[in-house]
């Protein structure tokens, strides 16, 4: 067996652009027992953590309220932030460099590994770099990427597709870790208990650590104020691949820039509780472009935009940006807790995938992701940076449905048809009383003695399919008070 | 730079061009009405920290200062081990005898790698979240140090831990260039949520929290200030 196993396969089912619909994308994830009990098992063990640090933290409500103030101000001058970010990392030894979209992201960045005469490099889970799809990139480019957090080994030795922002492998349990373990290491006698999975992954690692010299990860925070970049983890190979190499690059969303060193007095308050229900996880870790002596001697940052900027304009949307990816929305969401995170075909699942990947589209694809929430608001009172999700959803669910009236072929759509109709019987009082009329003779055929009407032929069978229709009264209530003046004059 | 200058002018006139319309925020007038300062009585905080690192599997022992280098050499043998690599500025006393020592002068991985334990010492504690503060001064060691070694012993003085992270925030007059927090023991709970510990960084991680505190001083005193790093001359 190869000592390296790169992610051959191409992110296509999480490609926003090539993912089918959302409600389509969902039914068989939702005729996947298994799966559906492994994401409601790990998603109700990481809320339950949650809610009982919140509820020990008297100023949490503040500390949300100063994290989405920072969030915001950040936004409001997001390009001094950079600027200065630029400045002071480049004073400190880093190299920064700047991307408008993912193509340009990927290139930099095989153009570093080039240089560096890298054939191999290590990874610290980022989601960033999932978005750009960069290991197909590196595939390609004959460079072996090695994943390092245990959740990204999992899905990078089973040919997986991350389905959570903070655990990536949340719809997978042990027993099939196991099995993608035993058969991609070579190691036939592995049990599954979680104890035994992670000394496999130790091992399978330890030798890359110590070897390979060029490292990417991701960025949890740049701090505009000294140039650094903070990183925030749980294992270990955050560390190991920030300090062993000789090399580093950090690719970072542009928005991902805080003011002040001081300002992680309130950003690691609220993200280590929200991600994993911790008071603070295990290992954050901050470095300041080059120190002598100490981690890699070479440091690239590639700052992204990739649909960021665009979002920065609009008034409602723009707290989008403030997020600082916890996933709390996702472990709360009612939707997302039935389907996982593969339905959302994006590597942002959940409440907040669905507001942000097709923004991060420019409204061109995903569009069926703001419809898939009921608009319950769970997210929004979890959100340690205030988004108030439901807000974006609903305005984004007006843009597209503002696309579609555009369409050419909106004639033939019975949703828009029914729409129209709807609307011009709405508008009139004699219309919506004659359209009363007209639906209580035509209903009463399928009206049982008990009221209900049980079952509808065509179109209506969609409704009654699944539930109960109240048939029609037999007197409106504009009616019964006309009827009623009449008779005292 | 080496990006064209395209791109960056590019971005930044898109950000901007988004942000025209923008209510500016000052940042001095940013609302921040989460607590700052703990309330603790001394001994209550000391005694926070101990129990919120042990929440996290790590081992506590508390000791008088004069009394530091005998705690320091009980754990090294109740560890069973016996090679133990050390940060350049560990106080001499420290390296207790009866083990071999190595000095991180320029050492290499593979040197560190065949360290069975090192041992730290600490630039600040937070109570609240049970967090050490590594500055990587010389008496902390580079971050590999504290980072290959499965086993990590670590020096906290009582004067050190402070009851809040804006606490420990206040204390650092200037940003530090190099920092570690570290909350227990290397974790992971990627595999049904069952938290396992132990994975890449040290599995083991002991503090000798050294009383040095007059247990009837109220809160840290804020003026003391901390220690930035290794580069505190840039």
């Amino acid at each position: 067996m190869s000592a390296t196993l790169p992610n051959a396969e191409p992110h296509a089912e999480l490609d926003p652009r090539l993912a089918p619909p959302f409600p389509k994308a969902a039914l068989p994830v939702l005729r996947n027992a298994q799966l559906r009990k492994n994401v409601a098992h790990a998603t109700d063990v990481i809320q339950a953590k949650r809610a009982h640090l919140v509820e020990e933290k008297q100023d949490w409500q503040q500390l949300r309220a100063a994290a989405a103030a920072i969030r915001d101000h950040v936004l409001d001058h997001l390009g001094d932030y950079l600027e200065q970010f630029e400045t002071r990392c480049t004073a400190a030894g880093g190299v920064v460099h700047w991307a408008t979209d993912a193509a340009e992201a990927r290139a930099i960045i095989l153009r570093i590994l080039r240089e560096e005469q890298a054939s191999e490099v290590i990874k610290i889970k980022t989601m960033t770099s999932a978005e750009i799809q960069l290991n197909p990139a590196l595939e390609a480019a004959g460079i072996a990427a090695s994943e390092t957090d245990l959740a990204e080994i999992i899905l990078q030795l089973g040919h997986e597709e991350p389905s959570h922002i903070v655990v990536p492998s949340l719809h997978l349990n042990r027993a099939q870790v196991r099995e993608i373990f035993a058969r991609r290491m070579d190691l036939p006698q592995l049990s599954d208990d979680p104890r035994a999975l992670t000394a496999a992954a130790r091992t399978w690692l330890r030798r890359k650590f110590l070897t390979v010299p060029t490292a990417i990860s991701g960025a949890n925070f740049l701090i505009a104020e000294t140039g650094a970049v903070a990183v925030v983890e749980s294992e270990g190979n955050g560390r190991m691949c920030l300090t062993l190499p000789r090399t580093l690059i950090t690719l970072a969303g542009i928005e991902k820039v805080i003011p002040r060193f001081a300002d992680l007095e309130v950003m690691l308050q609220v993200l280590a509780r929200s991600a994993t229900g911790e008071r603070m996880n295990p290992y954050t870790s901050l470095w300041t472009g080059v120190t002598p002596g100490d981690g890699p001697q070479r440091f690239h940052v590639v700052l992204l935009d990739n649909g960021r900027s665009p979002i920065l304009a609009r008034p409602t949307e723009r707290q989008t940006l403030r997020c600082i990816r916890c996933g709390a929305c996702q472990n709360t969401c009612p939707v997302y807790r039935q389907t996982g995170g593969h339905a959302y075909g994006s590597v942002y699942g959940g409440p907040i995938g669905a507001i942000l990947t097709p923004q991060l589209m420019h409204m061109e694809h995903a569009q069926s992701l703001p419809f898939a929430s009921s608009l319950c608001g769970a997210c929004y009172e979890v959100c340690p940076v205030r988004i108030n999700i439901p807000e974006v959803l609903i305005e984004l669910r007006a843009q597209v449905v503002d696309q579609q009236r555009r369409r050419q072929n909106r004639m033939f759509d019975p949703l828009y048809l029914g729409m129209r109709a709807a609307s011009g019987i709405l508008a009139s009082a004699r219309r919506f009383g004659a359209a009363q009329r007209l639906g209580r003779i035509a209903l009463r055929p399928f009206t049982r003695s008990d009221g209900w009407i049980h079952s509808l032929p065509g179109l209506g069978a969609r409704w009654t399919l699944t539930r109960d229709l109240r048939g029609m009264p037999n007197q409106s209530f504009r009616e019964w008070w006309a009827q009623r003046q009449e008779k005292q004059p | 730079m080496n990006t064209p200058a395209s791109s960056r002018t590019l971005i930044l006139q898109r950000i901007r061009e988004a942000s025209r319309n923008a209510a500016p925020s000052a940042y001095p007038d940013l609302l921040r009405a989460y607590t700052h300062a703990g309330l603790l009585p001394a001994e209550d905080r000391i005694r926070l920290m101990a129990e919120r690192l042990r929440e996290y599997d790590a081992d506590v022992v508390e000791c008088a200062p004069a009394h530091l280098p005998a705690a320091i050499a009980a754990k090294l043998s109740a560890s069973g081990r016996r090679r133990f690599v050390a940060p350049p500025g560990l106080p001499a006393d420290w390296l207790t005898e009866g083990f071999d020592w190595l000095t991180d002068h320029a050492l290499s991985i593979a040197d560190i790698e065949s360290c069975e334990g090192v041992v730290t010492a600490a630039s600040a504690g937070v109570a609240d979240s049970g967090t050490i503060v590594l500055h990587h001064t010389a008496s902390e060691g580079r971050r590999i140090l504290s980072l290959l070694p499965d086993w990590h012993l670590c020096v906290l003085h009582a004067s050190q831990v402070v009851e809040t992270l804006p606490e420990y925030f206040s204390r650092c007059t200037q940003p530090p260039t190099l920092v570690t927090w570290i909350s227990g023991p290397s974790a992971t709970a990627d595999i049904e949520m069952t938290r396992i510990k132990g994975v890449h960084g040290p599995r083991f991680l002991h503090i000798v929290l050294v009383r040095d505190d007059d247990s009837d001083s109220s809160p840290a005193k804020p003026e003391q200030s901390l220690k930035v790093g290794p580069n505190d001359s840039r």
